[in-house]
């Protein structure tokens, strides 16, 4: 955790919640916990904002709470990595949209926009938006659908007045077979509370959310895919789609370095009953073992049963597209000589800057130049080794050795990462501010117009109103919009880097820093 | 027995082992010769250079010398110049340093200077600068061809590092295994077929680098795998060790899009560390954003 991170957070929230959410979290990102009052007192919010805010928080999970050490007021608490879940909204929903279709990806763009619902809100909102053209089964289908697949979560509820242990706040609690248990729901019941009251629902108190980690899942899914798809071709890409499923068959997907051992008969069986390419049915053995012998490290041997059996590598995958990202980015930044040198490094372990312009075969001033610069920049460590003896008369008998250390930089450039995003967000901020007006008279005519068609307005009349706004006004505001696109699209590339380094630093931590259960 | 028929007889037994041969060998082969003769002999064969003393432990060894070699050298050398010059001769195409021919000629250093600068005005020997230390002046015969690793080999032309000339062999042998890979892919005889198909010796790349004909110089097979290892090193290409343990070279793809980071300027923005939202460097008044935007 940044100080970047943090001011990250911050704007974030303020994008999404309001100044006051934004800064009751700023307040909470201090410390491990806080009561109310000293909430109240640091934000200088009156009582009642500053419970909305908590309230809000809460509500999108973005804040939990427990009694305090002493058991007489509670205390809330950030949870901090979950903040920058939000800058991928638009991921969620696409995701949703490519498994679930239209259907899919508007109740989990409902589910969002509120943090959680009970089913029955999330259909009877999903029905308003489409003018109540799609019928109530198909959501309800897809709903069961994405639960039974674990798309959807649901939350726990406050126990029983009598289980209560503490009086100072709520204790929530859910049961294991009840997290993925598909709703229980009557439509005849939702027809008829449509416009009236939630209450009168039977689920009213049940409470779902998307499943981060799900999603989080099938991500990580695709970056191994289409890193596997562009070094060895589509049809390894897809072999080792299938050899993920058949790994997530007997593995809890966030085992943290290597998976459960899966056999190649199985993955044989699942493509023979689902796949069409016959050149990966063909050649499935040849597929599976040039997966495993390649470089990337994807898949490891562990032993010959069952045709070959076989794990899912994930710290050594990992470890490797970091390295790929890692080498890129600092080929973008100090050109491919450096690139090159980094190279070296890595494959050396150890090396003294005398060997690497040897190795890389790069003129003695540009290596060091380079070499330096990465030292400078982060990049590269130094490690010294000093001779014993020679005490203070003399040259100084040492040795220093060049080396990577991973982590550290995957740290550094995660921050940088985050900086980024910071920046990326308070340009687009700017941008929007400047141009205030320029962007609230185009919104103004947009919807002028868009009533006037309604209405059926003659064309030349909308013609009309349209050359209200000037052609230079025109030009700015088409320029603008094409900032802002830019920005944006940035945010979301700036993401999948980010979601890589993250999962890095999961796979090869010694402890997880990801929550998982 | 006459003196000359002594020298014949010494110098065939000195010659007849080419590794020389001790005071104790003479005095077995040469029976009926006294000690004085011997030393006379020895004395007149050595001034007229046709054997040399070296030291084997404590013991003297007498060794023949090839008398062609010394023809280079003038008649009228002086001794001092002939230890020189037989030093410099012994470098061979490594080439000695001046300190160390000052140590063990045991000369002076004017006197020297004096020297080396009459044998390189004689063309008799040359300095050569060395490219591992640029101020480090060897010296060996006129003749002699400098080793590697004084210059450093094919890739440095006096003492510069070509490095156009190592980019352009980059690209030629990372043509060469695309071209190799492309070709695997068509055939369609399964993956791990393709992989074999791909792979390339370093005989391969030697023929094709030598075909082109894009060197002046002579390129062997270890020049070529030092450059194709520079390929390996930009990525674009994979080591893979073979079942004799020789390596055999494949050009793959790299497995990640450029990442995100990058597509910003703050990717490579050389002064993020500098950048708050105060201060000279903000993001709403920053120049790269600017230009990016635009």
């Amino acid at each position: 955790m940044s100080i970047f991170y943090g001011k990250l957070c911050s704007v974030i929230l303020k994008q999404v919640f309001g100044k006051n959410v934004q800064s009751v979290a700023e307040c909470l990102f201090d410390s491990i916990s806080r009561s109310l009052s000293v909430i109240i007192k640091t934000t200088n919010l009156t009582r009642r904002e500053a419970t909305t805010a908590l309230a809000i928080l809460i509500k999108f999970r973005l804040v939990t709470f427990t009694p305090s050490v002493s058991g007489l007021i509670p205390e809330y608490s950030l949870n901090r990595d979950a903040i920058n879940y939000i800058l991928r909204y638009p991921r969620y929903v696409h995701l949703a949209q490519t498994k679930f279709g239209e259907n899919g990806s508007s109740i989990v763009e409902e589910l969002i926009r509120s943090g959680c619902l009970p089913a029955s809100a999330v259909i009877i909102k999903c029905m308003n938006n489409y003018d109540n053209k799609v019928k109530p089964e198909l959501y309800r289908d897809v709903f069961n659908t994405m639960v039974t697949e674990n798309y959807l979560i649901r939350l726990p509820v406050p126990k029983a007045r009598e289980e209560v242990v503490s009086e100072v706040c709520p204790t929530l609690s859910i049961e294991d077979y009840e997290v993925f248990l598909p709703p229980d729901l009557d439509l005849m019941e939702l027809m008829n509370v449509q416009n009236g009251n939630m209450q009168h629902c039977r689920d009213h108190e049940i409470f779902w959310q998307i499943n981060f980690e799900r999603f989080h899942q099938d991500f990580r899914d695709q970056v191994m895919v289409s890193a596997v798809e562009k070094k060895l071709g589509a049809s390894a890409g897809e072999c080792f789609k299938f050899i993920l499923k058949t790994m997530y068959t007997k593995t809890n997907p966030w085992q943290q370095s290597y998976s459960n051992p899966f056999t190649l008969a199985e993955v044989k069986h699942l493509i023979d009953k689902s796949s069409k390419n016959l050149e990966l049915m063909k050649y499935l053995d040849q597929y599976v073992s040039l997966i495993a012998e390649d470089s990337l490290g994807f898949i490891r041997k562990t032993g010959d049963m069952g045709g070959g059996q076989f794990v899912v590598d994930f710290e050594r995958s990992f470890e490797e597209l970091a390295y790929t990202t890692v080498e890129s980015i600092i080929t973008e930044k100090f050109g491919s000589k450096a690139s090159r040198i980094f190279r070296v490094i890595r494959m050396k372990k150890y090396i003294e800057q005398e060997d690497i312009q040897k190795e890389a075969m790069i003129p003695a001033k540009e290596a060091k130049l380079l070499a330096y610069s990465l030292v400078q920049e982060q990049f590269l460590q130094i490690k010294t080794i000093r001779k014993a003896g020679g005490g203070g008369a003399g040259p100084a008998k040492a040795f220093y050795l060049f080396q990577i250390k991973l982590r550290q930089i995957v740290k550094m450039l995660l921050d940088i990462c985050y900086k980024a995003l910071y920046n990326a967000i308070t340009r687009t901020d700017f941008e929007k501010n400047e141009n205030k007006r320029l962007i609230d008279k185009s919104q103004k005519l947009e919807s002028i117009v868009d009533a006037m068609r309604e209405r059926g307005d003659a064309e030349e009349y909308i013609e009309e109103i349209r050359e209200t706004m000037t052609p230079p006004e025109r030009e700015i505001m088409d320029n603008v919009k094409l900032r802002l696109k830019t920005l944006a699209n940035a945010e979301l590339a700036l993401d999948e880097t980010i979601f890589l380094f993250q999962m890095y630093l999961f796979h090869t931590a010694y402890r997880p820093p990801v929550k998982t259960k | 027995m006459s003196s000359v028929e002594t020298d014949h007889q010494l110098l065939g037994v000195i010659q007849s082992n080419p590794n020389g041969v001790t005071n104790d060998d003479i005095v077995k082969s040469l029976t009926n010769v006294s000690p004085q003769d011997r030393v006379l002999a020895l004395n007149k064969l050595l001034q007229q250079g046709l054997i040399e003393v070296l030291k084997k432990g404590d013991k003297l060894i007498y060794r023949g010398k090839d008398p062609k070699k010394n023809s280079a050298l003038p008649k009228d050398a002086d001794n001092e110049e002939k230890i020189v010059y037989g030093l410099i001769e012994e470098g061979g195409n490594k080439g000695v340093w001046i300190r160390d021919i000052r140590v063990k000629s045991n000369l002076n250093l004017t006197q020297l200077n004096k020297i080396l600068k009459n044998l390189e005005g004689k063309k008799l020997i040359k300095a050569v600068k060395s490219v591992n230390a640029s101020k480090k002046k060897v010296y060996m015969l006129y003749n002699m061809e400098p080793d590697r690793s004084v210059t450093g080999g094919a890739w440095y032309q006096d003492q510069d590092f070509e490095a156009e000339f190592v980019d352009i062999l980059n690209q030629q042998c990372l043509r060469f295994l695309q071209i190799k890979r492309d070709g695997a892919e068509k055939k369609r005889e399964g993956p791990l077929a393709a992989k074999q198909f791909s792979c390339c010796t370093v005989k391969e790349v030697h023929k094709y680098i030598s075909d082109l004909g894009i060197s002046k110089v002579t390129l062997d097979e270890d020049d070529l795998e030092t450059i194709l290892k520079t390929v390996v090193y930009d990525g674009k290409a994979e080591r893979i060790m073979t079942a004799e343990s020789s390596y055999v070279y494949r050009a793959v793809e790299c497995p990640v899009e450029p990442p995100g980071l990058v597509q910003l300027p703050c990717g490579i923005c050389p002064v993020i560390k500098n950048c708050s939202n105060c201060g000279d460097v903000t993001p709403t008044t920053c120049e790269y954003m600017k230009q990016w935007l635009e």
